[in-house]
């Protein structure tokens, strides 16, 4: 083979590494451990990727699970052998892999190669029990389990360099993971989703993003000021409706009293029933003056309590920019009872204007006076209102009517206001 | 740009009658254009202009380029605001090497859009899908020279093409694309990522690591091991291939690493096997064949290496070994797994070529009944 001729012709080999690891780690990880046949210099170039991700498309499929399985922890096994120099990100996400014994060599061994970002998805079986090991990762500063068990030995101090933290249908004592995010004092994204009835306290000081959703006992954000954006989906099982039914304490003050540079705040499901429980606030001490989107879905508009929190919320962000309801009223409920809408009159300020509220978006809206009651609040404030988009709910079929006449004669404070009414 | 120029060239030529001073100010991407104003002669010209800088690509070519434009490099910004560099021709920016005047033009009109705020970032995307479409080899130049400008948006961009051109493609492909040297055909065929679930040779080739790991802690313990720099094993696979088989080599090698080689070769000769582990541990780049050529030498050092049993589960002992030691292990460790890479190609090739021998044997899963099958009928 003539050596010299082709030498001069190579476009690639020549590329300092770092870009040769950019290129590499743009590829999936099985054509990046490929490229090591292609010539010599190429031999080891891959071997000092500082990001492995292991998904299903590290091998080729074929029918046997077990097989697949063995062939997956043969080649992580192989490539992590191979591997030189500091690993920091490790991301294995495959269902073909269940619990074995292989991952936890795997988590020792990198556990001495700085690993600094670890996401581990395993598949439908056993849950996947954390090794010890992974709690001496002193530079972690991400951390992503599903359906893993956790449980920190107790002389665990915390992760300091830990910004996120995501824990999905992970099994852990509720003061384990209170824990957990206290001693993480540069936490700034947390994400805990169908872990089992909580009953958390956060404490969290750099917290930015927080992520909820499963069921919660109980949430108290007791020490997170910084923070800019939340999203819950609250389900709620019997059990936990007894424990609300019981309690007195205000919730909406609990959750939202100390997050002054609020920006954005989503809830589903549950979420807004979850505000209502407890004593009224009344006046609340903060004003949302960072709060530009509202998202608040399935509000039921038929609870006083919950109607309450929508407007409690809405009155205190003077500079809300984006505002997104759901209903899920019953309209099949009783139109016999009394509607309180001097509810409205009585609660909002007089001089209430929405100063940049832009969008409005309401969905699943089934007439109810209540919901009614907010459009025209809203029409009736917002000056610089440009959207307002209104989809009725699906049951709906003779009330669209009724609907459309009320919306008509509602006065509005923009002239540039678009009432757009969703038909579908 | 033409008349522009022109404009640059006169103010030099007829200093004396200009009597508004020409002023050019900036921070590292804020462009103060500046007015000219001309008398006597010029009448009633009053241009407004943009301030160029000089630039000097290798080859030793000036040109000058619009200053917001060029400014969007680190480089050349980090030339013109410390250094006060590429003002005038004499003091022309150099760029570095790797940037010819085809790549430099393609990363001004890089520059060109993306320095301008009012894009969008579906019109940047698309922008930058349209840029792409080149061949592989301006590609590759392109890579490189926005490299070592310090473009880091553009070095991403064709990367991220590089590697959808790698992505998928066998490596016969892949060679084809980047004219890549096919050297390693013995060697592929060992390819130890292929999923091979229960190659004996692998498993061999696992226990021999965990071997060495183990000599090289007890050699830690006794003596100080530099550690050596990694040296590329280049040679071809031929040549490997003809110590084994005792030829001469046909490939093109260079003479001095033969030389080597041969002395290896003797000094083997001379020697026990117990005394090859040392050579095999004091000079493991300068092992690439000498070792191979005595095949019976060898299976005396993987017989020895095997004498012990091997440890496996070192898993659960390591946790309660004290920070301070496990810290110096596994920089040796580390340290090891480095050499014992670059002897990789070699192991497998004597690896293979005993299997090769050995394949009416049966194999036993017990470690070291295997290697005793291998070596008694090599032993003279």
């Amino acid at each position: 083979m003539q050596m010299g001729d082709v030498a001069a012709l190579d476009l690639i080999s020549d590329l300092p590494q770092s870009i040769i690891e950019i290129i590499l780690t743009c590829l999936p990880i099985r054509d990046a451990v490929r490229t090591s046949i292609l010539s010599t210099k190429w031999r080891y170039r891959w071997a000092t990727l500082t990001e492995l991700v292991f998904d299903g498309t590290c091998v080729t499929l074929c029918n046997d699970r077990s097989l697949l399985e063995k062939s997956i922890v043969n080649f992580i096994t192989r490539a992590l052998f191979l591997h030189q120099g500091p690993i920091h990100k490790f991301k294995l996400s495959t269902t073909y892999l269940q619990c074995c014994p292989d991952i936890d060599q795997w988590l020792l061994f990198l556990s001495r190669n700085d690993l600094k970002e670890l996401i581990l998805e395993l598949g439908e079986g056993d849950w996947f029990r954390v090794p010890s090991c992974l709690f001496n990762c002193k530079k972690l500063t991400r951390l992503e389990l599903h359906r893993c068990e956790f449980d920190p030995a107790p002389n665990f101090k915390g992760f300091s360099s830990l910004r996120s933290l995501n824990l999905d249908q992970v099994l852990v004592a509720p003061d384990a993971i209170e824990c957990l995010i206290s001693s993480c004092p540069v936490l700034e994204s947390l994400s805990l989703t169908y872990s089992d009835s909580l009953d958390l306290n956060i404490n969290a000081p750099n917290l930015k993003y927080l992520y909820l959703e499963g069921e919660f006992k109980d949430v108290c954000l007791e020490n997170t000021p910084l923070l800019v954006e939340i999203s819950v989906a609250m389900y709620m099982t019997d059990d936990i409706a007894e424990h609300f039914e019981q309690s007195s304490s205000c919730n909406f003050i609990k959750f939202l009293g100390g997050v002054p540079l609020l920006n954005k705040l989503v809830g589903y499901i549950y979420f807004t029933k979850y505000l209502s429980i407890g004593d009224d606030p009344g006046r609340l001490p903060i004003t949302y003056s960072q709060l530009k989107i509202i998202e608040l879905h399935q509000v039921s508009f038929e609870d006083m309590k919950e109607i309450m929190v929508v407007i409690r919320l809405i009155t205190n962000s003077p500079n809300l920019t984006e505002l997104k309801v759901s209903g899920s009223s019953n309209s099949l409920a009783a139109t016999e009872e009394e509607y309180d809408l001097d509810l409205w009159e009585k609660e909002c300020p007089s001089d209430c204007s929405f100063n940049h509220l832009k969008f409005v978006k309401m969905t699943d809206i089934a007439g109810v006076p209540h919901e009614m009651e907010l459009i025209k609040f809203l029409l009736k404030n917002s000056l610089v209102l440009e959207t307002m988009s209104i989809t009725p709910c699906v049951f709906l079929k003779d009330r669209k009517l009724s609907m459309l006449i009320d919306l008509v004669r509602f006065r509005r404070a923009s002239d540039q206001a678009e009432i757009i009414f969703v038909q579908n | 740009m033409s008349e522009l120029n022109m404009a640059v060239i006169k103010p030099e030529e007829v200093i004396s009658h200009v009597t508004a001073s020409y002023r050019c100010s900036f921070s590292s991407h804020v462009l103060i254009v500046e007015c000219f104003v001309l008398e006597e002669g010029w009448g009633r010209v009053l241009e407004m202009m943009k301030s160029y800088i000089w630039i000097e690509t290798a080859d030793g070519s000036l040109q000058q380029v619009e200053q917001e434009v060029a400014m969007f490099c680190p480089f050349i910004c980090h030339e013109v605001i410390q250094k006060g560099m590429g003002s005038s021709k004499n003091h022309a920016i150099s760029l570095p090497q790797r940037v010819n005047p085809a790549m430099l033009s393609l990363m001004l009109d890089y520059c060109r859009f993306h320095q301008v705020p009012g894009h969008s970032n579906k019109e940047r995307k698309s922008f930058d899908e349209k840029f792409i479409r080149m061949d592989t080899k301006r590609l590759c130049e392109l890579t490189s020279a926005a490299d070592s400008l310090q473009l880091k948006p553009l070095v991403d961009l064709t990367s991220r093409a590089l590697a959808r051109i790698i992505e998928g493609k066998t490596p016969e492909e892949i060679r084809e694309i980047f004219h890549l040297p096919d050297d390693l055909t013995e060697e592929e065929k060992l390819e130890p990522l292929k999923n091979i679930t229960d190659d004996p040779r692998i498993r061999l080739l696992n226990r021999l690591y965990a071997k060495k790991r183990k000599e090289l802690k007890e050699r830690e313990r006794i003596k100080n091991v530099e550690a050596e720099e990694e040296r590329v094993d280049d040679r071809s696979v031929d040549d490997l291939l003809s110590f084994i088989n005792g030829e001469d080599s046909k490939g093109i090698k260079t003479s001095k690493n033969r030389k080597k080689n041969r002395r290896k070769k003797d000094q083997l000769k001379n020697t026990s096997p117990s005394e090859v582990i040392e050579i095999n541990e004091q000079e493991s780049n300068g092992l690439k064949g000498s070792d191979l050529g005595e095949t019976s030498e060898k299976q005396d050092v993987t017989d020895e290496m095997f004498a012990s049993k091997p440890e496996f589960d070192d898993g659960d002992v390591d946790d309660e070994i004290d920070p301070a030691l496990k810290e110096k292990i596994d920089r040796e460790v580390e340290d090891f797994a480095r050499r014992l890479n670059s002897d990789w190609p070699e192991r497998m090739q004597e690896i293979l070529s005993l299997g090769q021998d050995m394949k009416a044997l049966h194999h036993s899963s017990n470690g070291n009944g295997t290697i005793r099958k291998y070596t008694d009928p090599e032993q003279k």
